[in-house]
């Protein structure tokens, strides 16, 4: 009578080496990960920054106070392909306070993490609020490395009239040497 | 409660040998079940994965004199970098003709002009962008300057002032805006 082959019904595959890779790869993950703030995930834009030579200074995370200069193609849902100046502040308590203080804002935007669409007057008003309720604010100018330089001059005219004198340029790091 | 089951309980010492009715089995190894671990630390995983931003952005520091007031400089002591709307660079000290210059010179140039020994520490770096010119050109040159400062304030940083301590880079570069004069001195060049 031949023998009849017992059919495996389970196997056990060892998973530790598995796991300890998976959990080394989580963890880098887990730290070096840094997430949008509220402002960025609610931007309808994207900026071109541009490119230069790496750099160790990286962007704060508080106390910051940034002036996009973003080329966008849709404001309120109209073709425009235009500049626009928009202003976001990181600080969540700071903001809701210079927010509050500006006359003639519409109330839907002083619900917005982010001014959008300013004019040179708001960005010039915003700046000088921003200063005054905290005067640790550092400026940065993200701006996209497409538009004219006017519209960064004219910011930097702005900033300058407001005693910000020392501010940042967003850039990104060039890729290769 | 069997003295083998769990790691926090005290160990009993089960003696071996005729005192013990039941000989037990010696556990080698024992196989947990790690799939439901393996599932959710996969799925952690991906999820940072796929949230993290590799490329943070960087700063480049600036500052600007508080107002544009005008400042008396020597004219062997300036280097003008001027910065055109078609983003052609034009270069020259004091008031020599400007000499058009591509963007990867510039570092060059800005070190042999400045590490000169007689206008070492004292040359002044006016930029002077025309209003049309792309940002990013802008950007591109300021870049170069501060990667040509690196062997500048070496250089400086070398030489030691009456009390010893070794000298300090004063000044750096400054921005303007192309005026009229400017466009028409490097117009068809």
């Amino acid at each position: 009578m031949p023998k009849v082959k017992k059919k495996r019904l389970s196997f056990v595959i060892d998973m530790t080496p598995l796991v300890d890779i998976t959990f080394l790869l989580l963890t880098f993950f887990m730290f070096t990960a840094k997430f949008k703030t509220e402002a960025e995930s609610q931007q309808k834009f994207f900026i071109q920054r541009p490119k230069v030579t790496a750099d160790t200074s990286k962007i704060p995370d508080r106390n910051i106070a940034i002036v996009k200069i973003a080329i966008r193609d849709t404001v309120d849902g109209v073709v425009v392909n235009d500049t626009t100046y928009n202003y976001e502040l990181v600080n969540e308590s700071d903001r809701q306070q210079v927010w509050a203080s500006l006359e003639g804002l519409p109330e839907k935007m002083k619900a917005k993490p982010m001014l959008e669409n300013i004019s040179l007057d708001m960005l010039s008003t915003v700046i000088r609020n921003t200063r005054i309720t905290n005067p640790r604010t550092m400026f940065a100018i993200d701006a996209d490395r497409r538009v004219r330089y006017k519209w960064v001059w004219d910011a930097m005219e702005v900033m300058r009239k407001n005693r910000a004198t020392i501010f940042n340029y967003v850039t990104e790091k060039k890729s290769g040497l | 409660m069997s003295g083998a089951s769990g790691g926090l309980a005290a160990p009993v010492r089960v003696k071996r040998g005729k005192l013990s009715k039941r000989k037990k089995g010696k556990r080698v190894g024992f196989t947990l079940d790690m799939t439901p671990l393996v599932d959710i630390t996969f799925l952690l995983l991906t999820f940072f994965m796929f949230t993290t931003t590799m490329a943070a952005p960087q700063v480049m520091e600036m500052s600007i004199p508080p107002e544009s007031v005008p400042i008396e400089v020597k004219e062997n002591e300036l280097l003008t970098l001027r910065l055109r709307n078609d983003g052609k660079l034009f270069w020259n000290m004091a008031n020599d003709e400007p000499k058009p210059v591509s963007i990867k010179d510039v570092r060059k140039i800005a070190e042999t002009e400045n590490l000169r020994p007689e206008v070492l520490n004292k040359l002044i770096t006016v930029f002077k962008v025309s209003e049309d010119a792309k940002y990013g050109e802008m950007i591109g040159v300021l870049d170069e300057l501060n990667l040509a400062e690196i062997k500048i304030s070496d250089v400086i940083s070398q030489k030691k002032d009456s009390e010893g301590n070794p000298e300090k880079r004063k000044r750096r570069f400054t921005l303007a805006p192309l005026d009229t004069a400017d466009v028409n001195l490097i117009k068809g060049l």
